[in-house]
C-alpha cells in the first residue's frame, strides 16, 4: 500500500478517535445520581451513552455507504453518522425531559451555572436545595446535540476510512469491530478523565480536563491506528487485511 | 410500489422498536438493573430492609448487547442450517428460537445477581428472600424475551430488506449478529437513559414530596411500602408501564423512525437506484432532513423547559 494512503488512514484514525473523546466530554452526563435528579443531565454513564449513540449513527453511515458501489464519500459517510448519533441524543435528552417534567415534576436546571450561557435563564431559584440540578437544561441540550455530533462523527470517519476499497480495504465486520473497539477505548478513557458527572461545554470540569482529555484520546488513537497499520501491511486481519 | 413497500417494512421496524424499548426498560424495572438499583443496593446500609429485587448484571447497554447477540448468533446458525430447504420460512423458527436462548442466558445471569449482592448484606441484616428471588425470574425472563425477540426481528428485516421489500441495495451490508449487537446497546443506552428516571425519581420515592429533586440525604431511603402491603419489584414495572416504558419506547421507536425515514427519502431524491442514481444528492438529502430534525427537537426542548419554568415557577420550601 501507499505510504501517503497508510499516513491518511492513521491521521483519520486519530482525528476520529479525539472527535470521539471530545464528544463524550461534550455529552451531560449524570450518571447514577441523574436518575434520581439528584444531578443534572442524563441518567447514565458516558460511554454507555457515546456508545449508544455512536453506533446509531454506525448503523446510518454503513447504509450510506453501501450508496456507492466503492470509494464511498468519506465526508458524506462520516455526516451521515454525525447526524444520526445527533438525533439519538436529542430524541433521548427531549424524551428524558418529558419524563423529568411530566413524571416526576422537576424543573429541568443546571448546577454548575447560576445562569444559562445560551438563553440566559436564569438556574438557582428553580434548584432544589442539596442536589447538583436535575434534568436537561437548554444549555446542556445543545451541548449533548454537538457532542453527539462531533463523537458520531469520529466513529463514521474510523468505520469509512477502514471500510473504503480506496483506504484499507477492511471487510465490513473487520471494520466496524475495529471502529467500535476504538472508539470505545477513547471513550473509557474520556469517561476515567470526566470521573463521575459533566454537565457540557459550560461546566468548569469541561475546561480544566479537556485538554488531558484529547492528549490522552491522541496517544490511545496513535497506538490503535499503528496496530491497523501493521494489520494492514502483514495481512494480519486475513489477507491483506481483509476478512 | 416497492417503495411503499420499504416504508412499510420501515414501520414495521419502528413498531417492533417500540415494543422493545418498552419492555427494556419494563424489564430493567423488574428486576431492578442500572442506575436506580444504586439506591436499592443502599437502602439496607441506611437501615431500610426491602423486598425488592437486587440485580445489576452490568449497564444495560452492554447486558442487552449480550443478550441480543446470542440470540442473533443462534438465529443466524439456524436460518444458514434451513434456509437452503425453507427459503425465508426458516425465520419463523430461527428467530424465537434465537431470542429464547437469549432471554435464557439472561434469567440465568439474573438468577446468579441477587443471592450474590444480598449475601453481601448480611451485615446490614438484610435477608434473602426465596419468594422475591423465585417470583420475579420468570418475569424477568418473558420481559426480556419480548425485548430480545423484537431486537432480532429489527436486524433480520434490516439484514434481509432487499429480499423482503423488492428494493434493491436497501439491506444493510452488517451481518445479523452484528445488527443485534449494535440494536442490543442502543436499546440498553436508551432504556438507562429515560426510563430510568419513573422508576429512580419517582417510584423508589413515592413517599417523599413530588415535584422536586431527590436531595442527596433521601439517598437509600426508599419506599418500601405498596398500595396494600410491602412492595416488591413486580410493584414496580406495574406503575412504570403507564409512562416511564412508554416513553422509553417512544424515544427508540422516534430514533429508528427518522433514523430510516431519512435515508429512504434520501435514496427517492438521489433516483433511487437505476439510471438516475446519484449517491451523493442521495447522501446529502439524508443528512439535510437530520439536521432539519435536530432543529426542530432544539426547538421543542426550548419551548419545553421554558413551559416547564413558567407552569411550576421556582423552587418552593426549604
Amino acid at each position: 500500500m501507499e505510504p501517503i494512503t497508510l499516513v491518511i488512514i492513521l491521521v483519520c484514525i486519530i482525528i476520529g478517535g479525539m472527535l470521539g473523546s471530545l464528544g463524550v466530554h461534550l455529552l451531560p452526563v449524570g450518571g447514577a445520581p441523574a436518575a434520581m435528579a439528584t444531578a443534572t443531565g442524563i441518567a447514565t454513564g458516558c460511554v454507555m451513552l457515546m456508545t449508544g449513540s455512536a453506533v446509531t449513527g454506525l448503523f446510518t453511515a454503513s447504509s450510506v455507504a453501501t450508496f456507492w458501489e466503492s470509494n464511498p464519500s468519506v465526508l458524506l459517510v462520516s455526516l451521515s453518522g454525525g447526524v444520526g448519533a445527533m438525533l439519538m441524543m436529542g430524541f433521548t435528552m427531549l424524551i428524558a425531559n418529558l419524563i423529568y417534567i411530566f413524571g416526576a415534576g422537576v424543573v429541568p436546571v443546571s448546577g454548575r451555572a447560576a445562569v444559562d450561557p445560551i438563553t440566559k435563564e436564569s438556574q438557582t431559584e428553580y434548584k432544589t436545595p442539596r442536589t447538583d440540578g436535575h434534568g436537561v437544561p437548554n444549555v446542556c441540550f445543545y451541548s449533548g446535540i454537538v457532542g453527539g455530533f462531533v463523537g458520531g462523527f469520529g466513529g463514521a470517519l474510523i468505520y469509512v476510512v477502514l471500510v473504503s476499497s480506496g483506504y484499507a480495504g477492511f471487510s465490513v465486520e473487520t471494520a466496524v469491530v475495529v471502529a467500535l473497539g476504538i472508539f470505545i477505548a477513547n471513550a473509557i478513557m474520556a469517561a476515567y478523565n470526566i470521573g463521575g458527572t459533566i454537565e457540557g461545554f459550560h461546566d468548569p470540569k469541561f475546561k480544566e480536563r479537556i485538554v488531558t482529555g484529547l492528549t490522552c484520546a491522541f496517544v490511545i488513537s496513535l497506538m490503535c491506528g499503528i496496530m491497523v497499520l501493521i494489520a494492514i501491511e502483514t495481512g494480519t486481519l486475513g489477507a491483506g487485511g481483509v476478512l | 410500489m416497492p417503495v411503499i413497500s420499504l416504508f412499510a417494512w420501515m414501520l414495521v421496524i419502528v413498531f417492533l422498536a417500540f415494543v422493545a424499548c418498552m419492555f427494556e426498560d419494563l424489564e430493567s424495572d423488574v428486576g431492578s438493573q442500572s442506575n436506580p438499583n444504586s439506591q436499592v443496593q443502599l437502602a439496607p446500609e441506611m437501615g431500610y430492609i426491602h423486598r425488592y429485587y437486587n440485580k445489576a448484571i452490568s449497564g444495560e447497554g452492554l447486558s442487552y448487547a449480550l443478550a441480543c447477540t446470542i440470540a442473533g448468533t443462534i438465529a443466524l446458525l439456524l436460518l444458514l442450517q434451513f434456509e437452503p430447504t425453507y427459503g425465508p420460512k426458516a425465520a419463523i423458527l430461527a428467530i424465537p428460537v434465537g431470542a429464547a436462548v437469549g432471554s435464557i442466558s439472561h434469567m440465568i445471569r439474573s438468577s446468579v445477581c441477587y443471592p450474590g449482592r444480598e449475601a453481601a448484606h448480611k451485615r446490614f441484616e438484610q435477608p434473602i428472600y426465596l419468594d422475591v428471588f423465585y417470583g420475579h425470574l420468570v418475569p424477568i425472563a418473558t420481559h426480556n424475551f419480548i425485548a430480545v425477540i423484537c431486537i432480532t426481528a429489527i436486524a433480520y428485516i434490516q439484514s434481509h430488506l432487499t429480499v423482503l421489500s423488492g428494493v434493491s441495495g436497501t439491506s444493510n451490508p452488517f451481518p445479523l449478529p452484528l445488527l443485534c449487537l449494535i440494536w442490543g446497546i442502543t436499546v440498553g443506552a436508551i432504556g438507562s437513559s429515560t426510563g430510568d428516571i419513573h422508576y429512580g425519581t419517582e417510584r423508589e420515592f413515592q413517599d417523599r414530596p413530588f415535584g422536586e429533586g431527590r436531595r442527596v440525604i433521601y439517598h437509600g431511603q426508599i419506599c418500601r411500602y405498596g398500595d396494600c402491603g410491602i412492595r416488591t419489584s413486580k410493584d414496580v414495572v406495574a406503575f412504570c408501564a403507564k409512562y416511564g416504558g412508554p416513553a422509553t419506547g417512544l424515544t427508540f421507536g422516534l430514533i429508528v423512525l427518522f433514523e430510516n425515514w431519512r435515508t429512504v427519502i434520501g435514496m427517492m431524491l438521489g433516483g433511487l437506484t437505476g439510471a438516475a442514481w446519484n449517491p451523493g444528492i442521495a447522501a446529502a438529502s439524508g443528512v439535510g432532513l437530520g439536521i432539519a430534525v435536530a432543529i426542530v427537537l432544539i426547538v421543542l426542548n426550548t419551548w419545553l423547559v421554558r413551559w416547564a419554568r413558567k407552569k411550576y415557577g421556582p423552587f418552593v420550601g426549604e
